[in-house]
């Protein structure tokens, strides 16, 4: 078997063990991350894309607030080229308790949160969708994060200070030795080999699924209890900015604007099984009203596709008899040698994707003390590959290229934008002849026609760039097409259905996909 | 404000192959004929091969003698509706009227006697009745070698990639790509088919490609042979290369879809019928049982359409006629007809699997055997708007159509007492 050593391990590639990996690559260790799949495809690729200002805490939850607030802060110089500086509202509709308002405003200035109260008629000026009967309007400096952009601008910086990405390698073994965890046994998914990876520290970086990984440590009562939610992306930008309903955080109660959808979200359902991603009609209607209420005529705008995401809420067993944490805070830190007795072994889960910087900050704080080392923490000021400008991303970032560019390139997914050339880079840089795996890198195909123009274009291109057997192609141009309708019949009504009849027309009528080779 | 009010025999909503069909026949059988329709149909996203039944759902080899296993096995089916001799004498009869179109010496060949497995731009081999002359070398048994071309100006066709799959199918295959300088780099096959229409262009294309081709191999290109003459186009580019050359379809627009939609509109209008675009359908007059007016709203004045018979042509979920709506209501939009096929309120609309049969597919407006909608006895349905059917699965899209307005004609039309033109 071949064996592989390294300093730190991070079991996970979420946005929290990437970053981890990249801050433990930026203290000059030696990092392995591994992901039973593909980089951010579990919590991390499923949620609204909302970089918190923290005002939905304010109330609720003071300390989530004050981290809100200074990650937001953070992340838009370190992770800038991956932020659209969308602003965000919260605003009183006529179902929101009045007196919430105040108590809102309140809760922001104690926490920090920048909250300017505007009028109804500036809220209106600026977002003109919103129902018209809104009483307050408080503005806030929410934004949108592209997550996949996120994390692998972390991935690539591990890279490039020697750090190894290992995406489809799953954990079928934790080693212990004695008291210690000394590593991991992981397989290749695609190809089934095994590998054996030793390291001086391990973390478990696994969200919803850190229960799974800390039993193959012999490690008990981390239960982590996934709570389900559903996202739905609505065709356009219904609005451009962040829009929240002032209220106690509730279902459905916010519309996250991210490149050319919005994403209305979401509900908690608790599920025993972090795998599990049914979404039912009772949500999606719940959710269409829900939109109803904040974008008068919602539901006759286009349901591109509805996913669900398990936030990792986590419970510790052995909260009371270790130490007084408190059990509100949204992420948990466990080192197993305070709490278990088994060294260099770190769990880390919980949290949100706003707060992913802090959370790998203290994770690898306790690393580093648990090597004995002083090496200080640089994310917060060292730029993600790709921010160094600064600037944030503009919506009309793509358009503006190809507007620059109108003979040299041609468009492959018009939905998003997305160029041959660039296209072809991803399939280079990745060396993966999953579609899917290419759509987290560039959106290829996740806007109305989901695919139906650019996945045999993709199919193409894949085939005749990577010598890939026919046979390897058409099955990638399947997946793919099985891919996007999983995300789409839940929600398929009005417009989007007669769009899935002419992909339909397209995948069976012109190309007869189902009929490769016979 | 007062209404402008038109009288016909007979108006017919909905220009794809069905509604234009329809239109044609009554106007030929003496029925002053209108043809209403929103925009064009699908002829301009469909491949234009005339495709009766392709799989059921194993490939069919013969369409005849499986039209009559369906029929048995599915009354539902608009085949059933509709009898195998109709289907034949539509075909039939769209044969002839090709070459009497506007593309001089373009014709259809094939029959219900066999179908001709013809490469699709993935290289699948798919199953067609009838089939324009520009597509019929490409069929499986003529081809022993081929070469597969493409150009990388055109994102819409991967030559390599049909190549590939049709060697899976035991067909000799290679690609070629030959580098056309092109002033945008988003071309699609319509901006092609203008290119190969003129001759100095063509003759450039063909002397670049001969450098490349091997003896005895037969050429296969995306569907872009000219729109306007494309039987000289096929003649020409046969000569030049030196070897049978054939067109393959592939994403929309469709070139030979809008020949055909051209061959099957200067057939309406020889005959006499109207033709009116970007005439949308937005309300109706009832009296009973019977629909009496239609009215459109186009070019910033309100028209209303008189007539004893109504053909509804309007297509199914894909051209928005059908809706399903975000409270999981199913409409019928123009007339407000009775549908069949809807899953029952808590059964399920879709599955997970996209290849398995969706619940929703069949959906359509509720005939009888004479084609007539259960919700209003002068209107006649035709096309994608029946039920019972899976067009894109079956490869039965165009037969259905042709055959279906065929028949709605002739039920039409034994009805109606020609008026002596009104002028």
């Amino acid at each position: 078997m071949v064996t592989l050593s390294t300093e730190v391990l991070v079991i996970g590639g979420g946005a929290t063990g990437a970053g981890v990996a990249w801050d433990a690559a930026l203290r000059g260790y030696d990092v392995v991350l591994v992901d039973r799949r593909d980089l951010a495809e579990g919590t991390s690729g499923r949620f609204h894309g909302l970089l918190h200002s923290g005002g939905r805490y304010a109330v609720k939850d003071p300390r989530a607030a004050e981290e809100c607030i200074g990650e937001n802060r953070i992340l838009r110089r370190v992770a800038a080229d991956c932020i659209e500086d969308t602003g965000g509202m919260f605003v009183t509709t006529p179902w929101d308790d009045a007196a919430y308002a105040d108590r809102f405003a309140k809760g922001c200035a104690d926490t920090g949160v920048d909250c300017e109260e505007i009028e109804p008629s500036e809220a209106l000026a600026a977002e003109p969708r919103l129902d018209p009967k809104i009483s307050r309007a408080f503005r806030v400096p929410d934004a949108n994060i592209d997550v996949w952009k996120t994390v692998w601008a972390m991935g690539h910086g591990v890279q490039q200070r020697g750090g190894r990405l290992l995406p489809y390698h799953a954990v079928t073994a934790v080693h212990r030795e004695g008291d210690e965890v000394t590593g991991a046994r992981v397989r290749d998914t695609r190809t089934g080999d095994e590998l054996d990876i030793h390291a001086r520290v391990t973390v478990n970086a696994t969200g919803a699924w850190a229960g799974q990984i800390a039993d193959m440590a012999g490690i008990e009562g981390v239960r982590v209890l996934p709570g389900r939610g559903i996202m739905i992306a609505m065709n356009h930008r219904l609005v451009n900015t962040v829009i929240n309903r002032c209220q106690m955080p509730t279902d459905g109660d916010i519309i996250v604007p991210i490149r050319t959808v919005s994403v209305i979200g979401t509900t908690d359902q608790h599920t025993d099984d972090p795998d599990d991603h049914t979404v039912s009609q009772t949500e999606v209607d719940a959710m269409l009203d829900d939109g109803e209420k904040l974008v008068p005529g919602f539901r006759r705008a286009r349901a591109l596709r509805v996913w669900t995401g398990v936030r990792p809420l986590f419970e510790d067993a052995k909260a009371s008899d270790t130490d007084t944490r408190d059990v509100t805070r949204a992420h948990a830190l466990l080192d197993h040698s305070q709490r278990d007795g088994v060294g260099r072994f770190f769990t880390i889960t919980g949290g949100k994707l706003t707060t992913c910087r802090l959370m790998a900050e203290e994770t690898v704080n306790a690393v580093v003390a648990h090597l004995g080392d002083t090496r200080p923490c640089t994310t917060a000021t060292e730029p993600l590959p790709g921010s160094e400008s600064g600037e944030n991303y503009r919506l009309g970032e793509r358009l503006g290229r190809k507007e620059a560019n109108l003979l040299d390139d041609q468009i492959i997914c018009e939905c998003e934008l997305v160029s041959r050339h660039r296209l072809e880079e991803a399939m280079t840089r990745t060396a993966s002849t999953n579609l899917d795996d290419i759509r987290r890198q560039l959106r290829l195909g996740m806007g109305p026609c989901q695919g139906g123009f650019c996945i045999y274009r993709a199919a193409g291109i894949l085939h005749g760039h990577d010598g890939l057997g026919a046979e390897q192609a058409g099955q990638s141009l399947l997946d793919f097409v099985q891919e996007r309708w999983k995300g789409m019949w839940p929600v398929l009504y009005g417009d989007q259905l007669r769009q899935v009849r002419l992909d339909d027309w397209i995948f069976q009528g012109i190309l007869d996909v189902e009929h490769l080779g016979v | 404000m007062r209404r402008s009010e038109l009288h016909f025999d007979a108006v017919v909503i909905g220009a794809g192959t069905a509604g234009l069909v329809a239109g044609t026949r009554l106007a030929q059988g003496g029925a002053q004929v209108c043809v209403l329709a929103k925009g064009v149909g699908s002829t301009h996203l469909a491949p234009a091969t005339i495709d009766v039944l392709g799989y059921a759902p194993d490939r069919v080899p013969a369409p005849r003698p499986a039209l009559e296993q369906l029929i048995a096995a599915r009354p539902d089916h608009p085949y059933a509706l509709l009898g195998t001799d109709v289907v034949g004498e539509a075909l039939s009869w769209f044969a002839e009227i090709v070459p009497r179109g506007p593309l001089p010496g373009y014709v259809y060949g094939g029959s219900l006697e066999h179908n001709q497995l013809l490469p699709t731009a993935v290289g699948a081999l798919r199953p067609s009745a009838l089939v324009p002359e520009t597509m019929a070398n490409g069929e499986a048994s003529r081809l022993e070698r081929v070469c597969i071309v493409g150009t990388p100006a055109l994102r819409d066709f991967h030559p390599s990639l049909c190549a590939a799959n049709l060697e899976r199918a035991g067909i000799e295959a290679r690609a070629v790509s030959v580098d056309v300088k092109l002033d945008r780099a988003d071309m699609n096959t319509l901006g092609l088919a203008r290119r190969f229409d003129d001759e100095k262009w063509r003759r450039q294309f063909c002397s670049e490609l001969s450098l490349t081709l091997r003896a005895e191999e037969a050429v296969g290109l995306p569907a872009m042979l000219g729109l306007r003459d494309p039987h000289e186009v096929l003649a020409d580019v046969e000569h030049r290369l030196g070897r049978r050359v054939f067109e393959i379809p592939t994403l929309p627009p469709s070139v030979p879809g809008m020949r055909l939609y051209e061959i099957l509109r200067s057939a309406l209008r020889a005959a006499g019928g109207r033709l009116v675009l970007g005439a949308e359908v937005v309300s109706c007059d009832r009296e009973g049982d019977r629909v009496t007016a239609v009215s459109t709203h186009a070019a910033g004045r309100d028209l209303t359409y008189l007539a004893p018979w109504f053909v509804l042509a309007s297509g199914g979920f894909a051209s928005g006629a059908i809706e399903l709506d975000s409270h999981w209501v199913t409409h019928e939009r123009v007339l407000g007809l009775p549908l069949r096929g809807v899953p029952a309120e808590g059964e399920p609309r879709f599955t997970g699997s996209y290849f398995d049969e969706q619940p929703m597919a069949r959906v359509g407006v509720a005939v009888d055997s004479d084609l007539r909608s259960e919700g209003a006895e002068n209107v006649l349905v035709a096309g994608a708007a029946l039920p019972g059917a899976i067009p894109w699965r079956e490869g039965s899209g165009e037969g259905i159509a042709l055959a279906s307005g065929y028949r709605a004609a002739q039920v039409a039309g034994a009805q109606v007492t020609p008026t002596a033109a009104t002028v």
